[in-house]
């Protein structure tokens, strides 16, 4: 397969017959993902949708080693593999692959340590925004408004603003990417690899179950939350912070494509009220001013 | 081999390093804190030839050195308390993957109420995790079961992850006359590790997917099986332990005896308080008493056979639990009651939360159950008569 970038490995790291459900994100991203990683990585599964994916043991649909683990475990598992890969002179990266549930919430302790210590490791956050597994609940990465099975009513608090959490870590390199373009998240994939030490990257991923959505629209919405600036494409490394091509328009609030176009096609946000709208525009026009000051070197995070 | 006046915690830290560990996690919990500064102290000096990970929570403790492990390198840590019930998921799925690894449990009561002293209900909770659970009566044993626990664990007979308890402060803090065995010894007794599963882009394999139910039921019915096959695997360990490492310890079987062969009377114990216990049953001796203690040294396995032959047919046993199972009683008397239905078996929980108790209590406790007056009860030297909760009240 070629997609026109270089440097990226063409061999199935994602066979066929998964377990995922049709238009599943999770599914496209590991892909994507899998091929700007190459051979030598490891992946550490924490507990989610991607437990349940790669198919039932002893067959497997991830071409990788798998260390699967409980919620809360991912990192510090993966931070004892680093120490062992270097040990034993390998350059093998341990790639933790969680969703948000086990990122913002129940796992945020061990990848918050691991990020102190700066462990040799990438951490990949799936964002669903929901635990899309257990039901579709509510986790710390769901939106504002948004109805899910344990928020009936819609969400009445912010999306934890997890990026900008693991930048205030002092890490080498945080990028987010979004599954409606999946080059940019590729060569996101490819420099976090060639990072030493800590690095993370938090790939956006509408879920047609959660989100309630047409499955063929996954990558429709991947974009449309970036046009619409509610997901912001960026990266921050060596203490600088960069925004990508597909977000720039987002510094100018007239170049913003109206966040009714990203929210109408969900059925997670169906029939909410203006209200909701206002707040999650107000949100939008928050982040992004902190995101310029920082851009413009206003804000030193 | 060479000698030296150490505490059990500098016991294990040194069985540590004479084992080759790669990789250590380590989080500081009271009592066994002295162990992991010891080994981050030898990895600073250039002793240690070991990768030191400083972690945020004994979950990740385990979580840490589970990865290493299941790389195919020989790992460690220590813990005890609220640190070993907040890693208690961890230790669970160490075990259901068949990851070898070696902890050391400093004994210590769990809260609420705050308390640091000792207690063996933390370690014995762990009873049904799948590890394999051994427990030390001195310093000298915690070393000892220290170098035999990587050989157990790691045997392709056993593949489970083995704990090593030890009283804390009582073994932990108190320093006695420890042999130290060679490092040539230790190498000839303890060969690298062997791992038929690792994580290795060359060969990828899964660890810990999804199963059917009748897979995870093999899996568990696995666990059980290597459980059982440990006993010989125990036995082996320890007496090639005795003939090529240290000549003076008595590994040939799993659990200790003294005194017991023409005993009429038993009591069973476990841990540090075993010694006061060999007192006891001099004491007794002396008046005529045959009576004899039956140690247990090792909670899983569990050596029913031997059990049930050496205390099979005693008139009395009386059971010294420093752990309870609310309600029900003390964890080794439940345990020996389901191995002997038939006898005459007294169960006594005391010495909870490090109330001290010496031979001086432990005789007066024996002698009322040899005198028939004893049933299974509670023992705390104090004028507290009665536990009493504040009055309920209305919240408006
Ligand atoms: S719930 Fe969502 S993330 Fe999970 S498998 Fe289905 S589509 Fe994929």
């Amino acid at each position: 397969m070629s997609l026109g970038i270089r440097d990226i490995s063409n061999k199935p790291r994602l066979l066929p017959g998964t377990s995922a459900c049709p238009g599943c994100p999770e599914n496209i991203a590991l892909k994507a993902i899998s091929m700007a990683l190459g051979e030598n990585a490891v992946f550490i599964v924490v507990a989610g949708c991607s437990s349940i994916i790669q198919g039932m043991g002893p067959k497997s649909t991830y071409n990788y080693p798998v260390l699967n683990i409980a919620f809360a475990a991912g990192p510090a598992a993966a931070a004892g593999m680093a120490k062992a890969f270097k040990l034993r002179n390998k350059d093998i990266k341990p790639v933790v692959w969680a969703g948000d549930g086990g990122t913002a919430d129940i796992g945020f302790a061990s990848l918050s340590g691991a990020a102190e210590r700066n462990d040799n490791i990438l951490y990949i956050c799936v964002d669903n925004e929901a635990y899309m597994n257990t039901g579709g609940h509510r986790s710390g990465s769901t939106p504002f408004g948004a109805k899910t099975a344990s928020t009936p009513g819609g969400k009445k608090e912010n999306k934890k603003d997890l990026p900008f959490i693991m930048i205030a870590h002092h890490v080498p390199y945080v990028a987010t990417a979004s599954v409606g373009y999946l080059h940019d998240l590729m060569d996101k994939i490819k420099k976090a690899r060639s990072i030493e030490g800590f690095s993370y990257v938090q790939v956006l991923t509408p879920d047609p179950y959660g989100w309630m959505f047409d499955p063929s629209k996954t990558a429709e919405l991947g974009k449309l939350a970036v046009q619409t600036c509610y997901w912001p494409l960026i990266e921050y490394e060596n203490g600088k912070l960069f925004i990508s091509q597909e977000s720039m328009h987002c510094l100018d609030k007239r170049t913003r494509k109206p966040i009714k176009e990203f929210l109408k096609l969900q059925g997670r946000y169906k029939g909410v009220s203006e209200e909701v709208i206002r707040g999650l525009e107000d949100y939008i026009d928050r982040m992004w001013e902190r995101i310029k000051s920082i851009y413009e070197g206003k804000v030193i995070l | 081999m060479m000698s030296k006046v150490i505490s059990g915690n500098e016991a294990v830290a040194l069985g540590v390093k004479l084992s080759r560990v790669k990789v250590i996690a380590i989080y500081p919990i009271t009592p066994q804190t002295y162990i992991i500064e010891e080994l981050a102290a030898m990895r600073d000096k250039g002793e240690l030839d070991a990768e030191v990970i400083r972690v945020e929570s004994e979950h990740s403790a385990m979580a840490a050195i589970y990865g290493a492990a299941s790389t195919g390198v020989r790992v460690y840590t220590a813990t005890a308390s609220q640190g070993l019930l907040y890693m208690h998921e961890m230790v669970w799925w160490v075990a259901g993957s068949r990851i070898p690894i070696v902890m050391t449990v400093g004994t210590r009561a769990v809260g609420a109420p705050w308390n640091i002293w000792n207690e063996h209900t933390d370690f014995m909770s762990e009873r049904d995790s799948g590890w394999i659970m051994t427990f030390a009566s001195t310093p000298q044993e915690a070393l000892d079961l220290t170098l035999q626990a990587f050989r157990i664990s790691e045997d392709e007979r056993v593949f489970l992850p083995m704990m090593v308890g030890m009283d804390g402060f009582i073994l932990s803090h108190t320093k006695t006359r420890v042999y130290i065995p060679s490092q040539e010894d230790v190498d000839e007794f303890l060969p690298p590790r062997k791992q038929p599963y690792t994580l290795d882009p060359e060969d990828p394999v899964d660890i810990g997917n999804m199963f059917q139910p009748i897979d995870y039921m093999k899996f568990r019915h696995s666990i059980h099986l290597a459980m059982l096959h440990s006993i010989d695997v125990i036995k082996e360990v320890g007496k090639e332990y005795e003939k090529k490492v240290i000549p003076i310890g008595s590994y040939s079987t799993l659990n200790d005896s003294y005194k017991l062969d023409d005993a009429e009377y038993a009591i069973v114990s476990m841990g540090a308080w075993s010694l006061d216990v060999m007192q006891v049953v001099d004491e007794l001796r002396k008046e005529g008493i045959k009576i004899g203690l039956y140690r247990i040294r090792y909670v899983r396995p569990w050596d029913e056979e031997d059990i049930k032959k050496k205390l099979g047919d005693k008139q009395g046993i009386l059971v010294l639990d420093r752990s309870v199972s609310f309600g029900r009683g003390g964890h080794l008397y439940l345990e020996l009651k389901s191995t002997l239905p038939e006898a005459n078996i007294k169960g006594v929980v005391t010495g909870l939360g490090g109330v001290s108790i010496g031979k001086d209590m432990i005789l007066p406790l024996t002698r009322k159950f040899i005198e028939g007056n004893t049933n299974n009860e509670w023992f705390y030297p104090s004028e507290v008569e009665k536990v009493e909760l504040r009055n309920p009240r209305y919240i408006k």
